[in-house]
């Protein structure tokens, strides 16, 4: 247990870390935070109010406290651009980038190592010969890339999918969980899933592959091959289970990664999530927003390899060894 | 890619000295015998590299003229043929030229990042296992808090609120992907301190910087050109994605910015593929490039994978 | 109503690249030329995010480097732009620059006093700092007559002054396009407002359904801002407020305030105050009627909580209520642009909803931070629902007297064209309100179809290089002239908007038919001759192919 509490106690230190960061990040960064009310009859005194408003009149060391203080208490500020709480705006499309990452991430695991046991298994065949570049070739293709030849052909081209966004124009659902389990949402979600997953789906693949290789190699399969088991039982019930703890913590770190990765994928499918929400902040020079969906994506990350690093730890006798870093 | 960290193994041997960068030598010459995609890697990089350095002479137009045709109209969305091979853009831009020069704008990134990023991780790798205790610590914080920092984000918000360049994109890489080659090198670093070789020159009275940078950073040289092989594409790919999300710079070109171009310029609804499928099809090859001569790399210092 | 657009003016007039035949001396036979000018640098939004605007700015830079300038284009995203031209009004040169069309820019006031009144050049719109006792006279005047034919001769003179003073290099208004889904609406039902085309306020009421489908599905390209009736945030949620709240007048299809919540304005002999009479009937969507404290409250409030409409209700020195129907506004000075500007601007909000709201406001807050989610109005439209990033969607209100047909009034948030022309074409949306790409493709895919109506029409609103008048050369009429001459608009009309715009010399556009100049766009003479003459007069030189200063004027800015 005290490997973990002195992870738990990293995790924070990283937090704070990259929250601090942040705070000097974005109050150094060139351009006034008024830029997003260019567009208005604003006058002298308005502009001060703006800037009292938003806190920006005390020093930078009053203004990092307090920002701080506030984080502790889960409050974001206030966005410049919708004039609500940061937390309230991030936490509406939140649940979307979620949604959107476990179910790409899943399918992307789920191909991924029972092709990368197969490729294994098949090492040295013609079948391993082209798969193994056609993989590398699909983690070498930029996402929005893919996702735009995707959106042309099966959406503008064939119509079978909605061309973006997550819901069709005014449809109401009574709960928040029969809206995401509806076709219509799946419908809105399979191209964007399809294409992260095309792009998630290299890394199990060859964790996998590499693994069931070592694994492969160790005594007891030897010694199952000598009972008489057929091969591919063997590679499925013995081999695959030692092999999967690493790709397990994989998945872990995917979450982590991928949130904050979808950002372009949102973008090419209209997908109201954490990654456009940023995109736009940014753009709208909406400098709490900004702040509030990066902290987010931070957060989920940094949590992320948290509980891969304690799994990791906790589930592989080998590593707690090791583990002295 | 970040985690394809995980996927590296330590090699198990450490030559000592300058014999450890002939024996590198030796290995990476080996790859065209032993792994035809990794050949075909190398060939690719080599046509990329050519490219880039006779684009110049390569280009039929200036890339970034806008042209018009005898009746001095636009010469907009032209098909390929004649003219312009790849046809023209919607603003007028003949799209072979930008898909030549493209190649140095991607590999200035791609190579800039890949030096930047494993330069830092492999000096940090290299004093943070040689010296160990509160420098190590210290570096190995500073190491979670880059893995804290989500990548692409980050990138965005350096090249939204710094003036538009790609360097924004190296930065971006340098600053936070140093870890990955960081941590593998120091844990290589750790063991090889142990080793016969460095206690022999330590005997001979060799001070802590001259056995680090002479005796044992050659031997962890091939590590850090796997993980730059690997930087490479990544750069190339946050670049594209960065311009495509239109932060990118307006004053040159890059595939990102083609691939951004066309997307605007519905590129897609008119059907233009000779105008969108270049591009991304180069950026796939070059990155595809780096990863072939990587896991050739592999291959070689961990023969253990092959049968 | 018509679907004649006034906008369909496209005549092709082949015209020649550029002129290249120097008529200037360009030799360095005077001895005593001034300095050499700096280098300039010509800001524009970045390519990503308006490409035609850029490609102007490419076209510019082309010809003025044959005037002998050295000039960069540099594409910056809005924040920075802003930055370096709106809050640092000293420093920079060259910006491209766009206004856009709004309701109330139907009367030229506000881009006539707003743009070029020296009042407003320390920090309002006229950020390029023109000062000219002549035009502020102008500009002040024309607010004070409100007999229309004696205005437009002001109108008409601060058009001229422009022109010749060439503040701005205009370049054009561009034509707004939209389309619609024949098979499911009505396209005779459709009303074309000058300058604003056929997406505004009437068509949301008049527009009828012709099968089962009663949603109109709307897209934007921009993302929503605020749903406040205290709030002038973005562009398009302005076409929201305005359907959730009525105001006391509105603007008509044919550009001019009309009545509207209120049945009846009369003015005063002197123009100095205006009775109002409130409508019978009128409901807030909460079930309360709409009175006359009502109306008090929403015309005071501004002053104190609402920062963006105070401007508007400036000019009002009291308000009487007279019966349970009528109010009086006084006003201080007279006002011609006071029914455009204020009485159908100003959003009437329910005081029994937004009073104890206001009242329990922070230091330093005001109404634009108040979140109010049931966004009650007495408007034709309810509002129901606004889900971020995705859309917004309001329910007709059938116990309005203007009750529109359709059921629901749905505004999608597609961020990229791309995807919005998709969404046409497989009826997710049957409005394109918003169409920000190449209108060619918009014609192409509805001939394809064959259910598509496009559209189009001039903007109010218009595109153009402004100068900074506050650093030389830029003071200099002549070299402004001369710039501006350097420009061919009918290539960059063709090579940036792809013919979809009329060229421009006015800041009152020519969708303003009353208004709007004749003949002004069609008088600015241009060519790289005359360019290079006009310079040449002035006693700006050519020396080793740098233009430089005209004798003794020495470079203020050092590179």
């Amino acid at each position: 247990m005290g490997y973990v509490l002195k992870r738990f106690v990293q995790m924070l230190f990283v937090l704070w870390a990259v929250a601090t960061i942040l705070f000097f990040m974005f109050r150094t960064m060139p351009g006034t935070p008024l830029a997003a009310f260019i567009d208005s009859t604003i006058t002298e005194e308005q502009q001060e109010a703006l800037i009292a408003q938003f806190g920006l009149d005390k020093s930078l060391g009053e203004q990092y406290l307090l920002f701080l203080w506030n984080l502790l208490q889960g409050d974001l500020g206030q966005s410049f651009f919708f004039k609500k709480p940061v937390v309230e705006v991030v936490w509406e499309v939140f649940p979307n980038s979620v949604i959107l990452t476990l179910t790409s991430l899943i399918v992307a695991y789920l191909f991924g190592i029972v092709a990368g046991a197969y490729l294994a298994w098949k090492r040295g065949s013609w079948v391993e010969g082209m798969g193994i570049p056609l993989v590398l070739t699909t983690r070498a293709a930029p996402e929005f890339w893919l996702g735009m030849v995707l959106l042309a052909f099966f959406s503008f081209y064939l119509g079978w999918f909605p061309s973006g966004g997550a819901n069709s124009s005014g449809a109401e659902w009574p709960s928040e969980w029969q809206r995401v389990t509806s076709a219509d949402f799946l419908s809105h979600l399979a191209l964007p899933a399809i294409t992260l997953a095309i792009y998630l789906q290299g890394l199990p693949l060859l964790l996998m592959r590499s693994n069931m290789l070592n694994v492969l190699q160790e005594e007891f399969i030897t010694m199952a091959r000598m009972k008489g088991l057929s091969t591919w039982s063997i590679v499925m019930s013995h081999a695959a289970r030692n092999a999967l703890l690493p790709v397990a913590t994989a998945f872990a770190l995917g979450i982590g990664g991928a949130v904050g990765g979808n950002v372009v994928v949102e973008t090419v499918f209209s997908w109201p999530g954490v990654g456009r929400l940023l995109v736009n902040a940014v753009a709208a020079s909406d400098y709490p927003l900004a702040q509030g969906a990066f902290l987010m994506i931070t957060f989920v990350l940094v949590v992320m390899n948290f509980i891969a690093d304690i799994s990791y730890h906790l589930l592989d006798p080998r590593v707690r060894v090791a583990a002295s870093g | 890619m970040l985690q394809q960290a995980d996927e590296i193994v330590l090699p198990k041997r450490g030559l000592p000295g300058l014999g450890a960068l002939a024996g590198l030598w030796a290995r990476a010459t080996a790859i065209p015998r032993r792994d035809p995609f990794a050949f075909a890697g190398l060939v690719m990089y080599l046509i990329f590299i050519l490219v880039a350095i006779f684009a110049d002479q390569l280009i039929t137009h200036n890339p970034r003229e806008i042209l018009f045709d005898a009746e001095y109209d636009l010469a907009r969305n032209l098909p390929p043929g004649g003219d312009h091979i790849l046809g023209t853009t919607y603003s007028g831009r003949d799209i072979y030229s930008q898909l030549i020069v493209g190649t140095r704008g991607a590999l200035i990134v791609g190579v800039t990042a890949a030096v930047s990023v494993v330069t830092i991780g492999t000096i940090i790798g290299l004093v943070a296992g040689f010296f160990g205790g509160i420098v190590d610590t210290l570096l190995m914080r500073l190491a979670d808090i880059a893995l804290g920092v989500p990548f692409l984000p980050f990138v965005i918000v350096l090249a939204a609120f710094l003036d538009p360049s790609q360097w924004n994109v190296v930065l971006g890489i340098a600053l936070l992907l140093w870890p990955q080659s960081a941590r593998v090198i120091r844990a290589q670093v750790m063991s090889l301190r142990e080793r016969a070789f460095v206690e022999a020159a330590r005997v001979t009275g060799a001070g802590p910087w001259r056995i680090l940078f002479v005796h044992i950073a050659p031997n962890v040289l091939s590590l850090s050109f796997l993980y730059a092989s690997i930087a490479v594409g990544w750069a190339i790919l946050t670049e594209a994605a960065i311009s495509f999300l239109g932060f990118g710079p307006s004053d040159s070109i890059t595939w990102g910015y083609m691939l951004q171009d066309a997307y605007a310029s519905q590129a897609l609804g008119r059907g233009q593929y000779y105008w969108f499928v270049p591009p991304g099809v180069s950026i796939i090859l070059v990155v595809v490039a780096g990863f072939f001569i990587s896991r050739g790399y592999e291959e070689i210092l961990f023969p253990k994978l092959r049968d | 109503m018509s679907l004649n657009s006034i906008a369909s003016v496209r005549s092709v007039v082949a015209t020649g690249l550029v002129a290249t035949t120097l008529t200037t001396s360009a030799t360095s036979l005077w001895a005593d030329a001034g300095d050499p000018i700096r280098s300039l640098t010509l800001i524009s939004r970045a390519q990503a995010a308006n490409p035609q605007q850029f490609q102007a700015a490419e076209l510019i830079a082309q010809a003025w480097r044959e005037l002998g300038l050295d000039v960069t284009v540099q594409g910056l995203p809005r924040p920075q732009q802003s930055d370096a031209v709106w809050y640092n009004r000293d420093t920079w040169d060259l910006t491209m620059w766009q206004m856009v069309g709004r309701p109330e820019r139907s009367d030229p006031d506000e881009f006539v006093y707003n743009l070029f009144h020296s009042s407003t050049a320390p920090k309002g719109y006229n950020f390029v700092g023109y000062v000219n006792p002549e035009y502020d006279k102008i500009a002040e005047e024309q607010r004070l007559i409100t007999d229309k034919e004696e205005r437009k001769v002001l109108i008409d003179a601060a058009q001229d002054i422009i022109d010749r003073d060439q503040v701005y290099a205009f370049l054009v208004h561009p034509l707004k396009t939209y389309a619609l889904d024949k098979t499911v609406w009505d396209a005779s039902s459709m009303v074309e407002q000058p300058g604003l085309g056929i997406k505004n306020f009437w068509t949301f009421v008049n527009a009828a359904p012709v099968g089962d489908q009663t949603d109109m599905v709307l897209n934007s390209s921009d993302e929503l801002n605020a749903i406040n009736p205290f709030y002038i945030s973005g562009a398009t949620d302005s076409w929201i407020t305005e359907l959730i709240w009525d105001r006391m007048m509105r603007i008509g299809p044919d550009g001019l305030p009309q009545p509207w919540a209120a049945e009846t304005v009369q003015w005063s002999d002197d123009g100095l105050s205006v009775t109002l009479t409130l409508r019978e009937g009128m409901m807030w969507h909460d079930g309360t009627p709409v009175t006359t404290e009502d109306v008090v409250f929403s015309f005071t409030a501004p002053v104190d909580f609402a920062p963006m409409y105070k401007p508007f209700v400036d000019g009002i020195e009291e308000i009487n209520v007279v019966d349970d129907k009528t109010v009086v506004m006084t006003l201080t000075t007279g006002n011609a642009a006071f029914e455009t500007s204020t009485l159908s601007k100003i959003n009437l909000a329910p005081k029994h909803i937004w009073e104890p709201l206001l009242a329990g406001l922070g230091e330093g807050e005001n109404a634009e931070s108040v979140l109010e989610e049931t966004r009650i109005g007495s408007g034709p439209f309810k509002f129901n629902r606004w889900v971020t990033q995705q859309e917004v969607v309001l329910d007709a209100n059938a116990d309005h007297w203007s009750a529109p047909k359709m059921d629901r009034w749905i505004l999608r948030v597609v961020l990229n064209v791309e995807a919005a022309l998709g969404m046409l074409r497989s009826s997710e949306v049957n409005f394109m309100s918003d169409y920000t790409g190449d209108p060619d493709l918009l014609i192409e895919a509805a001939e394809a179809d064959g259910d598509l109506e496009v559209i189009d029409s001039v903007d109010i609103g218009f595109q153009y290089v402004a100068f900074n008048l506050r650093r030389p050369p830029f003071d200099d009429a002549n070299f402004r002239r001369a710039l501006s001459a350097a420009i061919n608009r009918e290539l960059i009309r063709k090579a940036a908007w792809n013919g979809y715009a009329v060229n421009a010399n006015s800041h009152v556009s020519p969708a303003l038919v009353f208004w709007h100049k004749d003949g002004i766009a069609e008088g600015l003479e241009t060519g790289m001759d005359l360019a290079k003459s006009i310079l040449d007069e002035a006693g700006y030189e050519v020396v080793d192919g740098r233009l430089h200063y005209p004798a003794g004027q020495t470079e203020a800015f050092v590179e």
